[in-house]
């Protein structure tokens, strides 16, 4: 039997966690960025585009539920504490359900301003609600607010991640990555 | 006839300018009633990057005749206050009414006075007429269907598209139609309680 270090995550996982990270990156980076724009024709792209990372973040995230439904993550490091687990468990299990909640409150923020949202100019998405203008100033703190959520549980994630990895030296980031690197044990 | 308006009829809408009924009344007119403004509204859909963006304009007047037996003194005439534009957002608000687009300092009002009402078959009807926005004149055509709601009120609903680069409306950076589109769907719907 493989010992929990040898049990890694499936390539395709390992792909696909990469891929949001940049996009979700890339996604808030550009949400916080496009705010402060004067209305021009690069602010409209920008949140065009904005709406098209977010909902591509959902669909990954979709994707990924179900391929680790099929695809089980690799057990917890016997050496992890029970508190440590516990709050691994909580927290890629609230990392999943903002990046499921975060784009569908953009969503509903878009619609409540009036304005559609068609994935990469192409697949127009129904309008969840109705323009209102109440709604929409609601949604919109709901929305940031969600978003700054996901800041400080990702930056708690990459800390883990890094811990795990230079203090711990286990095998927690290195099976994540595509080509491992074993942490250096003395 | 098979809109349910059998006499002559002559409705009288109207948003903020009480004078104009005294002014249809005066002119002989009988029957002038007010349009029902809560259910009656001036819509229209643009596009961004090919999603449609809703708006209203929550200020206008109508000075409406409609006598099915005597289109040829029908009318259909609006005054829309461009200030009072509803859209995405208070920034977008603010910027469609800057000198690029409607330039509501110079242009306030954009007016549509129609010159000719037809019958088109059974309830539907064409409104053609003049449509002047930051003082270009074009004519436009809008078809218009008519029916009853459950209380009775004659409802008249009719849409258009318009091209907002006939009217300079987003001039220099905003001429370009990839970010936003030419085309503007305008959509009016106009509610008149039934005659007493």
């Amino acid at each position: 039997m493989k010992n929990a270090s040898e049990v890694r995550y499936t390539a395709t996982a390992v792909t696909v966690h990469w891929l949001s990270a940049v996009i979700i990156v890339a996604g808030f980076t550009l949400g916080l960025s496009m705010i402060g724009l004067p209305l021009s024709r690069q602010k409209l792209q920008w949140y065009a585009w904005h709406k098209w990372i977010g909902i591509t973040v959902f669909l990954l995230t979709c994707f990924r539920l179900a391929w680790r439904w099929g695809h089980p993550a690799p057990p917890p490091m016997p050496t992890m504490l029970l508190w440590q687990r516990r709050a691994a468990a909580v927290s890629h299990a609230l990392l999943y359900a903002l990046l499921l909640v975060i784009p569908i409150s953009g969503w509903l923020y878009s619609s409540a301003t009036g304005v559609q949202v068609v994935y990469l100019g192409l697949v127009p998405l129904p309008d969840l609600v109705p323009k209102d203008k109440a709604l929409a100033s609601l949604l919109r703190a709901c929305h940031v607010t969600l978003n700054f959520t996901l800041l400080a549980l990702v930056c708690l994630h990459v800390a883990a991640a890094l811990r795990h990895h230079f203090v711990d030296r286990d095998a927690v980031l290195s099976r994540m990555l595509l080509r491992p690197r074993p942490p250096r044990h003395a | 006839m098979s809109i349910g308006i059998s006499e002559r009829k002559t409705v009288l809408l109207r948003s903020f300018v009480p004078t104009l009924g005294m002014l249809l009344l005066a002119a002989g007119h009988a029957g002038a009633q007010g349009v029902l403004i809560d259910k009656s509204e001036i819509r229209f859909v643009s596009k961004q990057m090919g999603a449609n963006v809703e708006g209203r304009f929550r200020k206008w007047k109508a000075n409406i005749v409609f006598t099915p037996k005597d289109l040829a003194r029908s009318k259909a005439d609006f005054e829309i206050d461009l200030a009072s534009i509803d859209l995405a957002s208070d920034e977008s608000e603010a910027e469609i009414k800057r000198q690029l687009w409607f330039d509501t300092a110079k242009y306030p009002v954009a007016k549509f006075v129609s010159n000719a009402v037809r019958n088109v078959g059974g309830d539907k009807y064409e409104v053609a007429g003049a449509l002047t926005i930051k003082g270009i004149t074009r004519d436009a055509v809008v078809p218009v269907a008519l029916k009853k709601d459950a209380s009775g009120n004659s409802v008249a609903e009719g849409s258009f598209t318009l091209k907002r680069l006939d009217y300079r409306v987003g001039e220099k950076e905003w001429a370009d139609t990839e970010t936003v589109a030419n085309e503007v769907l305008v959509r009016v719907r106009m509610v008149l309680p039934p005659v007493q």
